[in-house]
């Protein structure tokens, strides 16, 4: 969003003009005028920062570069509380799709392979697009084509459920005829569906209809989602000399500083399928 | 004042129970005078707390009886007090959060009580005020029948005769809903708070009734739904419910686009209402109890909005934030952004600190209170 542009990003997305389908006839005369209409998608700025003071005795005598380890976890902090923001905005502004298809007697159930059918059925009656397109088979033992996809986000706690859907619709991502275009978190896949787990994947505790862990797997088609910076504002990373923290100069800060927003510019791609687990956890 | 400590005052609005106050910071001292308590010549009229006392402790005054202590929870309080239920600090900044179980117990039950209302009957004390918001588990009456519809949906409490009963919206009559009631499976059904409920809006919000009259259709949601008037709505139906036709697609006339709506007023902070809906067919909520697992709910969902300006001036703060129903109380609460065009997506997060049931006096009651961070604890 660019500076002095106020505090709300506006999105506009064309609506579609009813297509041309009753022929013109020979009466001569024009049809009724269509009136061209757009959806609007406000989403407003919203500013965040964390920082630590250091006293100066510690940048003198600390023998490990203090400031140079706290600016990196200052960064990390800021890094994954973009996420968590938006990881928490997806999970109370998306559709909840409820799993059905497992076999543990809860709502939502387990992840089923008909789950994964559902959804992609679904994004893809909603005209939603696919992030990768489709891996060809080769001749390599054990591996198998990769269907073009949506991804979905999940817990790293529902591996053992999808390693328990292997031989009905799991191909774990070793299998991949090639792994070239397989992302650093990426788990597998089951039909039109490529799985990207990570442990800060957002899951209720106790809050199924049988009081179990339910996860959100969020399954986004390309056009679903947008994060939004400020203008020269994505990340500040601001130190401050001791001089300027009163008269003996005793303390230094570091910190950092950025703006977010975001908003789902197409709610028809995106699906928050939520589900329980079958598997057990470890401790 | 030193160089890192954070000072802050106001004053709020008691809801008779735990009453949010919102300040940048978390503090390490809090104290507050009771207004309304002090004139009335009756209960907790002031309070103060400082970090090392533990969450859910302080110390308070009540008129005519000397200092008291209550404690955190677990540990001993003075006399008949309820440890637990002074002060907590609270970081409003990740969704998902819930609070402890509440199981209804031994003469716990949910009864039908009307077309509208489902009444919570809870064996210990709930804790909750009107505003709050809760999430169902395990409402067997029996292993075939129960209430595992409305499991897992949030619900706003509406209302709360006492300490051990609550109120929440539902078509409270259907059929297909068996009362949970003493004996049975009862005492395994359980509820949990959902500490902030409302960290990211306009969201998903879960139609128990959608009516029509004339022209205006008023949809009644189980929750606030955070809806501006010319908020843009999509509806996600499930073929159970019955009004599918007023799904966002499939559209018949123009293929893939999404039919959308437009909020024309909000009469409650659970109800809006739209104008000249297409004909549907009628919206049930009575799915049978067999049917629960992997029960779809029905949902709305804010996808934009038709507004220019920003949240109106109101007498006070000038260039208002946007105010949300956030969970803590059933008034409307300012957040901490600046002024936004309404209908946007906003962030609701927030930090304080909570003043608890047992400080918090009756609710309406005016309460002044002071939050420090000091440099030095130690």
């Amino acid at each position: 969003m660019p500076a002095n542009g106020g505090t709300t990003c506006r999105f506009m997305r064309p609506r579609a003009l009813q297509p041309p389908t009753i022929q013109l006839g020979n009466s001569g005369i024009d049809p009724a005028a269509q009136v061209p209409q757009r959806d609007i998608i406000d989403a407003q700025m919203a500013f965040f920062g964390t920082g630590c003071v250091i006293n100066e005795q510690v940048i003198l005598q600390d023998q490990e570069g203090v400031l140079a380890w706290v600016s990196e976890r200052l960064a990390v902090a800021m890094r994954q509380a973009e996420d968590l923001i938006l990881r928490d905005y997806i999970v109370s502004a998306a559709t909840d799709l409820m799993a059905g298809g497992g076999s543990n007697g809860d709502n939502p159930t387990n992840l089923g392979v008909s789950d994964f059918s559902l959804v992609a059925a679904t994004l893809d009656t909603n005209n939603a697009y696919k992030f990768m397109s489709g891996i060809e088979g080769m001749d390599r033992f054990g591996t198998g084509p990769v269907r073009s996809a949506y991804f979905m986000l999940s817990s790293t706690e529902l591996q053992a459920d999808f390693d328990g859907l292997t031989g009905s619709g799991f191909l774990n991502q070793w299998n991949y005829p090639t792994n070239a275009s397989a992302l650093p978190s990426e788990y597998g896949n089951v039909f039109n569906i490529r799985i990207l787990t990570s442990s800060e994947a957002p899951v209720a505790r106790a809050a199924s209809a049988n009081g179990q862990d339910v996860y959100y797997n969020t399954v986004l088609g390309k056009q679903a989602i947008t994060h939004i910076n400020q203008d020269g504002f994505s990340m500040n990373l601001i130190y401050r000399d001791p001089y300027y923290s009163g008269m003996l100069a005793q303390n230094a800060t570091l910190a950092v500083k950025f703006a977010q927003a975001q908003a789902i510019t197409q709610d028809t791609a995106i699906r928050n399928v939520l589900s329980t687990r079958l598997s057990t956890l470890g401790v | 004042m030193a160089e890192y400590s954070r000072l802050a005052s106001g004053q709020v609005t008691s809801t008779g129970g735990q009453t949010v106050v919102v300040v940048p910071f978390i503090p390490n001292y809090i104290a507050i005078e009771n207004v309304t308590r002090l004139v009335a010549g009756a209960g907790v009229t002031s309070a103060s707390w400082t970090t090392d006392m533990g969450q859910g402790a302080s110390v308070l005054s009540t008129f005519g009886t000397g200092a008291q202590y209550i404690a955190p929870v677990g540990q001993t309080s003075s006399g008949a007090l309820t440890s637990g239920t002074g002060f907590t600090t609270i970081q409003a900044g990740l969704s998902l959060q819930y609070g402890p179980t509440t199981f209804l117990g031994g003469s716990g039950g949910i009864a039908k009580t009307s077309s509208t209302v489902l009444t919570v009957t809870t064996t210990a004390a709930h804790g909750l005020v009107p505003g709050n918001w809760v999430i169902f588990q395990n409402l067997y009456q029996t292993a075939s029948t129960g209430m595992q519809q409305i499991a897992g949906i949030p619900f706003e409490v509406l209302t709360s005769a006492s300490t051990t009963t609550f109120t929440i919206g539902w078509v409270g009559n259907s059929s297909n809903l068996t009362a949970i009631t003493a004996g049975g499976l009862n005492t395994l059904a359980s509820f949990k708070q959902i500490l902030y409920p409302a960290l990211y809006v306009p969201g998903v919000a879960y139609p128990w009734s959608i009516s029509t009259s004339g022209i205006v259709t008023t949809v009644t949601t189980t929750a606030p739904h955070n809806f501006q008037v010319g908020q843009e709505i999509a509806f996600r139906i499930p073929s159970a419910n019955g009004s599918i036709e007023l799904n966002s697609l499939p559209d018949v006339l123009i293929p893939g686009s999404p039919k959308y709506y437009y909020v024309a007023s909000v009469p409650t902070r659970d109800s809006f209402t739209i104008n000249n809906l297409p004909a549907y067919t009628a919206f049930t909520v009575n799915i049978p109890f067999a049917n629960f697992v992997g029960l779809e709910f029905a949902q709305v969902v804010a996808v934009g909005d038709v507004n220019t300006g920003g949240y109106p001036y109101t007498g006070s703060a000038l260039y208002p934030s946007p105010a949300i129903y956030n969970g803590f109380s059933t008034s409307l609460t300012n957040t901490i952004n600046g002024p936004a065009i309404q209908g946007a997506y906003i962030n609701g997060t927030f930090q304080g600190f909570i003043i608890g049931a047992g400080i918090s006096g009756t609710a309406a009651d005016v309460i002044m209170w002071r939050a420090y961070l000091h440099d030095i604890n130690t």
